[in-house]
């Protein structure tokens, strides 16, 4: 199953609540910088007055005067520029952490089966990647933009005050400059987005070819992750040549009009001039603008650019928050701690149904082990057991209660998963294990860790349990990482619990004394351990043999034994006998 | 544009940095010289455009509309014209020499990382390796973008300078002095930012890591809570992340601010000095706006000049890590072959342990310690000639370092415990060596009992795999890296616990077909499995790193010692009995 992606609709509709809700500091954003760029139009200006007065004849005073007047505009800008440039960065900042917040909140909501069947790699990569990209745009892009626009504006309208006749010349290159940067600018962001995956599947195979160095070099595949790194590079190459297409095509389409502009002004207001219909300065300045202009329409049509890329970034934030919740919480208190399964039946795609209608019963305290080949749907039985997906049809119940119709807070106290998927979170030991128990303290941290055997290396560690550990960390062992998985299931201390090959990563004799020393601390819980091993059946009260879906054999290991069917002749072979 | 990546990157010299970015270079200086003489054309052109509009304005507008104007306004347009198109090519030709560097430099880390074996691991962590394609390569050809802009400025900066000093001697040294002054006065700023700025990207770097670790464990916060903790965690580091963007905003809008002071007061002197001498006469109207137009101009100039030197240091960084990278020795096959190969169907021997794998049996190698087994079974395919000096293996009597290092690989293939699948279609990563037919491909999948795997990769052999095979599960992995592995079909091959991550069922599947297709074939598997040890033609049995007993499996199960490591009973009971 993939995360959902926002449509453009909504993406607009989420960047206008944003910007709605950001109202006040952003009209003061745009008043500073139309005060800033105001004042940066002097220049033409004054210099069209001077090229006048010189031309006429003028007093020493009059040139000292507007000369003032310009560094008095210069003053006024610097001033204005320092504050506008400071409110809007800071908007920027905040605007930008607001919006990673909101995400990762959403994300830490996400229903429980979506985050079992989207795999971590598409949310990681939205968390990181994503949100870099959009961390330009919405930090500097957004008042860059502003600012463009401001003084594209201003600078117009100021050329049609000057001399409204003259200013109509500067727009000859206008319709060529929007057609030719609508034409760039639908195809950039699918030009661009092809280079960036380019390169991310080539850092992929470097890093793959380095993690993987030792089965490189077992497998003499050098010379295959040689060629798979040109492959890459030469994607990257035809990425980099579209996109470099595109721009020469916009880049001189760009400068045709600032060619065309300042020439045209010139001419035509050399032609009016002579008309004595308007100054020599009035045509200096504007001939002056259109060249001063130059550099905020380039900035415009490169953030733009940029703001396109960032904002497919944005659709797949935004479409994290689109996940519609899997269960509503209803009423209803477990009367006992039973767990009843009644005709689950499960597909992840239609019509592949992986379970087929199971019946179970778990007595209180009572320890089954499931086992069966591998495909067989050990693993989903074992994930509608923990309430994690709802079944698609029949239920499993605790007390009588649906587990879906629990509130997530109370399911997490009847019923815990834990698989063999290790993930050590960065922080100390004892952050990783108060992930279940808030306020634990350090005499039950070192019990779960007991339990789990892994009291003497945790101790063995140069800062105990505060030790850090997570990326960046203490590093720790797969089998490592497994206990303390299991010791925080200790800590949480639901009266049911399901193992899915929780134990899988370490050795098999260290497993045994594992699931001994732990089933010890469990007493009177109810186990469910979905285990390859078969000691783990051996010890268990019940067993269930799975397969296709279906539970072909159940009962205690002995009866099994006895009754000579598939979980015995698995038995035999493995005892030797 | 010449196609990329080049069929053969060459050897660069790894003495330094320095030497690293001169060989590139040199590598490509055709294209560097043309891009160089583009961007020289470019803003020579550039600098004459002030000088044109002067000339306009003076003979021209002043002396009415007639032939000068219209001379001024065809040499403006054919100025721009050249503009354009040196533009335009001239970007091309920047493009293709940063593509040239920074793929060169790609392919050379690519290259290395392909043929070091671990050493690549035991040198740099992976990071580093990725990075200095992810970054330090782009780095590195960014130099080479920039030198054609930052000649051509350095040319327009002369030429400025020599046409001012043509009008007024005055004017001249104020430019010639008065921005280089500017720039260096701007340069210092710099600093204090730039360190902001890296303490703005250091927490935003660890708030993506934050970020990271909570969404890859986010189906363990999901399954027992803690996810109000994490979003906490990632809240404050958020906000810490903006309050150093604040302080990059206070500084960057100082810096911003200042950028308009001091250009806007360097234009303002020069206006000042200008109008005085128009006004004595010493200067025409014309030369004023051209005055104005150069001191507009020259800001592009000193900007091109700061970015080169940031972009030369840049480099220089980057070239250094990547050096580090191409220093790193392979771990195996350093120096070249020192004996012949010996015939085909010759003994493996292992002298510490005394080991002798014999030709055409499948041998079982069993240890209490399984890493013990492990490092024998490891040293067996050569894969550290520095660590493995103390412990010779000797294939048909010649030592194993002294042999040509892909002789080696091609005979014999050690499969280790945890090998590492690779992104790609299926069936082309089960086939290696690409020789394989569909049906070989078949047949290894049933030996390794992995149809399963067949149904969960959408579209089967023709299938994409992702990254490190990570949509699977770690029994399916397990199961595709065996099927790699038989599907070789080395001389000697040796599987290192190839079923240690699947369920008892498809092990007693796995343990009949295997042995049954390695029939005659040199074969040696680590493992403690009894399903597995039934099958075998001999079994080896390791005590202290050295064999101890040798025999079939049920011979040697009267041995306490060997019952004890091979039971699934664990030692207590076996002395029970």
């Amino acid at each position: 199953m993939k995360l959902p992606i926002a449509d453009t609709a909504t993406v607009r509709a989420y960047a206008a609540v944003l910007m709605r809700r950001h109202r006040r500091p952003l009209i003061g954003i745009v008043v500073l910088h139309t005060l800033a760029a105001t004042a940066g139009l002097a220049g033409p200006l004054i210099l069209g007055l001077l090229v006048n007065a010189v031309t006429t004849g003028t007093t020493t005073t009059y040139i000292n005067t507007l000369v003032l007047v310009g560094v008095a505009a210069v003053l006024t800008q610097t001033v204005v520029m320092r504050f506008a440039q400071r409110t809007s960065m800071v908007f920027g900042e905040e605007v930008f952490a607001e919006l990673r917040e909101e995400f990762i909140e959403a994300v830490t909501a996400l229903p429980l089966s979506t985050v079992e069947r989207a795999g971590t790699g598409d949310l990681v990569a939205r968390t990181t990647n994503d949100v870099n990209k959009l961390q330009h745009a919405v930090r500097f892009g957004v008042p860059r933009v502003i600012v463009a626009v401001v003084t594209i504006v201003l600078t117009v309208v100021v050329c049609l005050v000057i001399a409204p006749l003259v200013a109509l010349a500067m727009f000859v290159g206008v319709p060529s400059l929007l057609l030719v940067t609508r034409w760039y600018l639908k195809r950039a962001t699918p030009g661009y987005r092809r280079e960036s995956a380019a390169y991310a599947t080539l850092n992929g195979t470097i890093t793959e070819s380095v993690e993987g160095a030792r089965t490189v070099d077992a497998l003499r595949l050098g010379p295959r992750r040689l060629a798979r790194v040109d492959a890459d590079l030469a994607e990257a190459f035809a990425a980099e040549k579209y996109t470099l297409r595109l721009r020469t095509i916009l880049f001189p389409g760009i400068d045709a009009t600032f060619v065309l502009a300042p020439a045209a002004v010139l001419l035509w207001g050399g032609y009016l001039a002579s008309q004595d219909l308007v100054t020599v300065g009035a045509v200096t300045a504007i001939v002056l603008y259109c060249y001063q202009v130059t550099g905020p329409v380039w900035e415009l049509i490169f953030w733009i650019d940029e703001i396109q890329v960032a904002a497919v970034s944005l659709a797949r934030i935004v479409g994290v928050q689109l996940v519609d919740p899997d269960r509503e919480p209803r009423d209803g208190t477990p009367a006992d701690e039973t767990i009843a399964a009644r005709d689950v039946t499960y597909a992840y795609r239609e019509g592949h149904n992986v379970l087929h209608g199971i019946d179970l019963d778990l007595a209180v305290g009572e320890r089954l082990a499931v086992v069966g080949p591998s495909g067989a749907g050990k693993s989903t039985l074992g994930r509608m057991l923990a309430g994690i997906h709802p079944p698609a049809r029949g239920s499993v119940a605790v007390g009588g209660v649906p587990l879906i119709d629990l509130p997530l807070r109370d399911l997490r106290g009847h019923v815990a998963l834990v698989t063999q998927e290790h993930h050590v979170f960065v922080g100390s030991v004892a952050d990783n294990l108060r992930l279940a128990q808030v306020d634990a303290p350090p005499e039950a941290l070192e019990r779960a860790l007991r339990a789990v055997d892994a009291w003497d290396w945790v101790q063995a560690m140069p800062d105990g349990l505060a030790t850090e550990v997570g990326s960046g960390g203490a590093p720790l062992t797969p089998a490592q990482a497994q206990q303390i998985a299991l010791a925080r299931l200790v800590l949480l201390d639901p009266h049911t619990l399901v193992l899915d090959e929780a134990t899988s990563l370490l050795d098999p004799r260290a497993a045994r004394h594992l699931e001994r020393s732990l089933s010890a601390v469990l007493e009177g819980r109810t186990v469910v351990a979905i285990a390859h091993r078969l000691h783990t059946a051996h010890d268990a009260d019940r067993v269930a043999v799975v397969d296709d879906g279906r539970i072909v054999e159940i009962g205690a290991h002995d009866d099994l034994v006895a009754a000579g069917g598939d979980y015995a002749a698995l038995w035999h072979s493995w005892q030797h006998e | 544009m010449r196609s990329l990546p080049l069929a053969d990157p060459g050897t660069p010299p790894t003495s330094g940095p320095s030497a690293l970015l001169w060989w590139l270079a040199r590598r490509q200086w055709g294209i560097l010289l043309v891009a160089v003489l583009l961007g020289v054309t470019m803003f020579a052109c550039q600098a004459f455009t002030p000088y044109i509009v002067g000339r306009a304005v003076d003979d021209g507008l002043s002396h009415g509309f007639g032939p000068e104007l219209w001379r001024a306004c065809g040499t403006l347009l054919a100025l721009g014209l050249v503009v354009i198109v040196t533009s335009a090519i001239g970007h091309r030709y920047d493009i293709a020499n940063w593509l040239r560097a920074s793929f060169t430099a790609s392919q050379l880390v690519g290259r290395t990382v392909s043929r070091s074996g671990h050493a690549i691991t035991a040198e740099l962590p992976t990071g580093e390796v990725v990075s200095a394609v992810a970054n330090d390569a782009l780095r590195i050809g960014e130099v080479y973008a920039h030198a054609a802009h930052f000649l051509g400025s350095l040319v327009a900066y002369g030429v400025v300078a020599a046409l001012m000093l043509r009008v007024s001697v005055p004017l001249g040294l104020v430019v010639i002095l008065g921005l280089p002054t500017v720039a260096a006065a701007l340069g210092l700023l710099v600093k204090p930012l730039q360190r902001k700025q890296a303490a703005q990207r250091e927490a935003s770097g660890r708030l993506t890591t934050l970020g990271a670790d909570t969404v890859s464990g986010l189906r363990i916060l999901r399954g027992i809570g803690g996810e109000s903790v994490f979003t906490g965690r990632y809240r404050e580091q958020s906000q810490t992340t903006r309050r150093r963007g604040v302080e990059v905003a206070q500084t960057q809008s100082v810096l911003d601010a200042l950028q308009v002071l001091l250009p806007g007061m360097f234009v303002v002197v020069l206006i000042w000095m200008g109008a005085h001498l128009a006004q004595a006469g010493t200067l025409t109207p014309g030369q004023l706006v051209s005055t104005y137009g150069f001191a507009a101009f020259l800001a592009w100039p000193v900007q091109n000049a700061t970015m080169m030197l940031q972009a030369t240091s840049r480099a220089h960084i980057g070239a250094g890590k990547v050096v580090k990278v191409l220093r790193v020795v392979p771990s195996t096959g350093a120096t070249p072959a020192a004996a012949d190969a010996p015939e085909p169907g010759v003994r493996l021997v292992d002298e510490v342990s005394g080991l002798v794998v014999k030709p055409g049996r499948v041998l079982a190698l069993v240890s209490a310690d399984p890493d013990e087994s492990a490092r024998i079974a490891t040293r067996l395919g050569r894969f550290d000639d520095d660590a493995e000096r103390e412990t010779p293996v000797r294939l048909g009597g010649v030592l194993l370092s002294d042999l040509d290092k892909d002789d080696v690989r091609s005979r014999i293939v050690v499969a280790e415990a945890t090998p590492q699948l690779f992104s790609g279609p299926l069936g082309g990563e089960l086939d290696v060596r690409g020789t394989a037919s569909r049906d070989d491909l078949l047949r290894v999948i049933a030996t390794a009992d992995a149809h399963d795997v067949l149904d969960s990769v959408p579209d089967g052999l023709a299938g994409e795999l992702p990254e490190k095979g990570r949509s699977l599960s770690g029994g399916q992995r397990q199961r595709v890296a065996l099927a790699r592995a038989l599907l070789i079909d080395p001389e000697i091959l040796v599987l290192v616990e190839p079923t240690s991550a699947v369920d008892a069922h498809t092990e007693a599947r796995i343990a009949v077909r295997l042995t049954e297709a390695r029939r005659g074939r040199t074969t040696v598997l680590v493992t403690a499995s009894p399903l597995v040890l039934d099958h075998v033609d001999e079994v080896a049995f390791l005590q202290d790193g050295v064999v101890v007993a040798r025999g079939r499996h049920e011979d040697l199960l009267d041995d306490v010692a060997y019952r004890a490591v091979v039971g699934r009973l664990m030692d207590e009971e076996v002395m029970a009995r």
